[in-house]
């Protein structure tokens, strides 16, 4: 057992000296990971959305008298009032480019004046039930404000039957407030900082890629029959894996020690309540990343096959695993696609703890994902491992 | 001369095809023992299963009294292995290649940098041990290529090709190393294309093709088969024993 682990240890030592001297390897485990952490959280801290003001899609067939009034209002609270007509508004539903309107009927402004029933319909594009609500909201709102004044018209009219009534005028006459004033609170105090996102994101993605390319090391040996002189000394084929899952483990910490050190000090990240499941996290998913590239080595003959595989998985299940963007803005078939990934697995726990607070326990089923991944990967590895190049 | 290699009915197969079938010959102490045959004759299979990285699929190899098959660890004890590939690190200078195999072979960290030291001095390398192999020459990165298969004193060393590729200089060096190492009492299989090499270097020679043993002798013995030894030359054997048909 002791020469069991002095031979790995010996072997992952050396492939770590040999790392250190890769100056392309460096750049991409460390150097990458961090530009792109730093470039991509200032781009999204900069960006527009959460600054502009909400859009609101509006269709009427009036653009005068209490619809008028109404828009002013919502311009007054906040509101960038999108008007148009019903048919731009179901084709910008169609093309994606609004979830929702509301639609004010043509007899709309009459029936306010007349003081007869009063309907604003909420139309809202599938499955968006965010939009549906904030329209639903928007549409009680201003409904219950109109009913002030169509009740006003209601008394008036029975007041005075004939005389045809001017809602605009009515509210000059009654003095009442702006028809449409609705408040807005962003909630929370503080903006979340979007390396809090970005930086687990992208440690995944080139934690992952490391480990990856680093498969295309062990089948270069294996081509020069290094591994199987190595055998002939004596080391058994247990070490040579466990030395090699070490090296590729002991070079995902480093990126992690790294990684997560610039974006405490350097983008101010936030590990949320339970930094000792932030670690735990990472720590899990080395393993999965160190299994898979022994892994891939172990099913791959070539070094160029070890090169290909290697970068398409990376770039393929990096965005399918939530790196690019967080899961929970994705559709929801991609976030049943990110469970097949150990990506996946992980992104949603670092957002479950740095952006949600979730604790350990939380994110236990992410880790016992991640446990699995390993294992099977690991498994694979031990089972189709070839230490000769193919005859 | 006494007997340290033993090698009875060798044989492997690939997919059901006989790659070496029914090998066997001896080598003794102390001789240099070459093992010649075209390509795909066997000649690497063979060494794999004399050095116990495959396991034949008959026949069994006997080396210092020491079975490959049931007494694997005492057999690697007592080997080195220089590949016809450089299996080496070329991102490691030569002391730390040296140290490193050292090391898994079984040296303390101590022994393995005072072994590496005196094997940089019997391939000629002591005064650029310290440089990264990926800046030698050809002839430098064969010669670490065969001090690692040094490191731990092996009593029989296999050499693969291991001139392949390099200057006569370097060639040269190479010969003046394998001879010095037979005359400290190391037994060596030798194997090359070159034939003047084998001619020079070995004791005695096996001819390998399609698998089996074709023949074995001294170089004048081989030479006497098919001719007036003193005028035939070994490529004359060779081709006489092997055939002049091209091998994939």
């Amino acid at each position: 057992m002791t020469t069991f682990f002095r031979h790995a240890f010996i072997l992952a030592a050396k492939d770590t000296q040999i790392f250190w001297r890769d100056r392309f390897g460096l750049v991409l485990a460390f150097l990458f990971p961090i530009l792109f952490a730093f470039a991509f959280s200032h781009a999204v801290e900069d960006g527009g959305p959460p600054e502009a003001a909400p859009r609101l899609t509006v269709v009427a067939h009036e653009k005068h008298g209490v619809l008028r009034e109404i828009s002013a209002g919502l311009t007054a609270s906040g509101w960038a009032v999108d008007e148009r007509t019903r048919q731009e508004a179901v084709d910008a539903i169609e093309n994606g480019e609004i979830e929702g309107f509301l639609l004010f009927p043509e007899d709309f402004g009459t029936s306010v004046a007349t003081g007869g029933e009063v309907r604003i319909h909420v139309v809202v594009s599938g499955n968006h039930p965010a939009a549906e609500a904030v329209l639903q909201g928007v549409a009680r709102a201003v409904g219950s404000r109109v009913e002030t004044l169509a009740l006003a018209a209601r008394a008036v009219g029975a007041l005075e039957p004939a005389r045809p009534h001017d809602a605009e005028a009515m509210l000059e006459a009654l003095r009442l407030p702006p028809l449409t004033s609705l408040e807005m609170t962003r909630m929370g105090q503080r903006r979340h900082n979007p390396a809090n996102f970005t930086l687990p994101g992208y440690l995944t993605m080139f934690v992952f890629f490391a480990a990856a390319l680093g498969a295309g090391a062990i089948v270069r040996e294996r081509q020069t029959r290094t591994l199987e002189r190595l055998l002939s000394t004596g080391v058994r084929a247990p070490s040579i894996l466990a030395g090699k899952f070490l090296s590729g483990a002991g070079r995902g910490v480093a990126q992690l020690a790294v990684l997560w050190t610039v974006g405490v000090l350097g983008l101010s990240m936030d590990l949320g309540a339970s930094p000792g499941a932030v670690v735990a996290v990472s720590l899990l998913f080395v393993l999965v990343s160190a299994a898979f590239g022994v892994m891939l080595a172990a099913m791959v003959d070539d070094l160029r096959s070890a090169a290909t595989i290697g970068v398409f998985a990376s770039l393929t299940l990096a965005p399918l695993g939530g790196c690019w963007w967080p899961l929970f803005i994705a559709p929801e078939w991609l976030q049943v696609i990110a469970r097949l990934t150990p990506h996946g697995w992980a992104n949603d726990a670092f957002n479950r703890l740095m952006l949600f607070g979730a604790s350990a326990s939380d994110v236990a089923p992410a880790m016992l994902a991640l446990v699995v991944f390993a294992s099977v990967f690991g498994a694979i590895a031990l089972l189709r491992f070839r230490f000769s190049p193919p005859i | 001369m006494e007997t340290y290699l033993e090698a009875e009915g060798l044989t492997k197969y690939f997919d059901g095809v006989a790659a070496v079938e029914d090998v066997s010959f001896v080598i003794r102490r102390k001789e240099i023992f070459g093992l010649l045959g075209p390509n795909g004759a066997g000649k690497t299979t063979t060494i794999r299963m004399l050095s116990t990285v495959l396991a034949p699929d008959a026949g069994d190899v006997c080396v210092g009294g020491h079975s490959v098959i049931r007494e694997g660890d005492e057999v690697r004890k007592r080997i080195g292995i220089c590949p016809q590939e450089l299996a080496l690190y070329p991102e490691l200078s030569a002391v730390d290649n040296l140290v490193f195999f050292g090391r898994m072979a079984g040296l303390s960290g101590h022994e393995a940098k005072a072994r590496a030291r005196a094997v940089l001095v019997g391939v000629g390398l002591e005064a650029r041990g310290s440089e990264v192999v990926k800046k030698y020459s050809g002839g430098m990165q064969r010669r670490v290529n065969i001090g690692i298969a040094l490191m731990n004193r092996p009593e029989l060393l296999f050499l693969d090709e291991p001139t392949v590729g390099i200057d006569p200089q370097s060639r040269n060096h190479i010969f003046e190393t394998v001879l010095a190492l037979r005359a400290e009492g190391t037994t060596v299989l030798y194997t090359t294309h070159y034939m003047e090499e084998a001619d020079r270097l070995c004791d005695r020679i096996g001819v390998m093709d399609r698998g089996r043993i074709v023949a074995v002798g001294t170089p004048a013995e081989l030479k006497r088969q098919v001719g007036d030894p003193d005028r035939t030359t070994l490529e004359e054997v060779f081709l006489h024993l092997t055939g002049r048909s091209l091998r994939d």
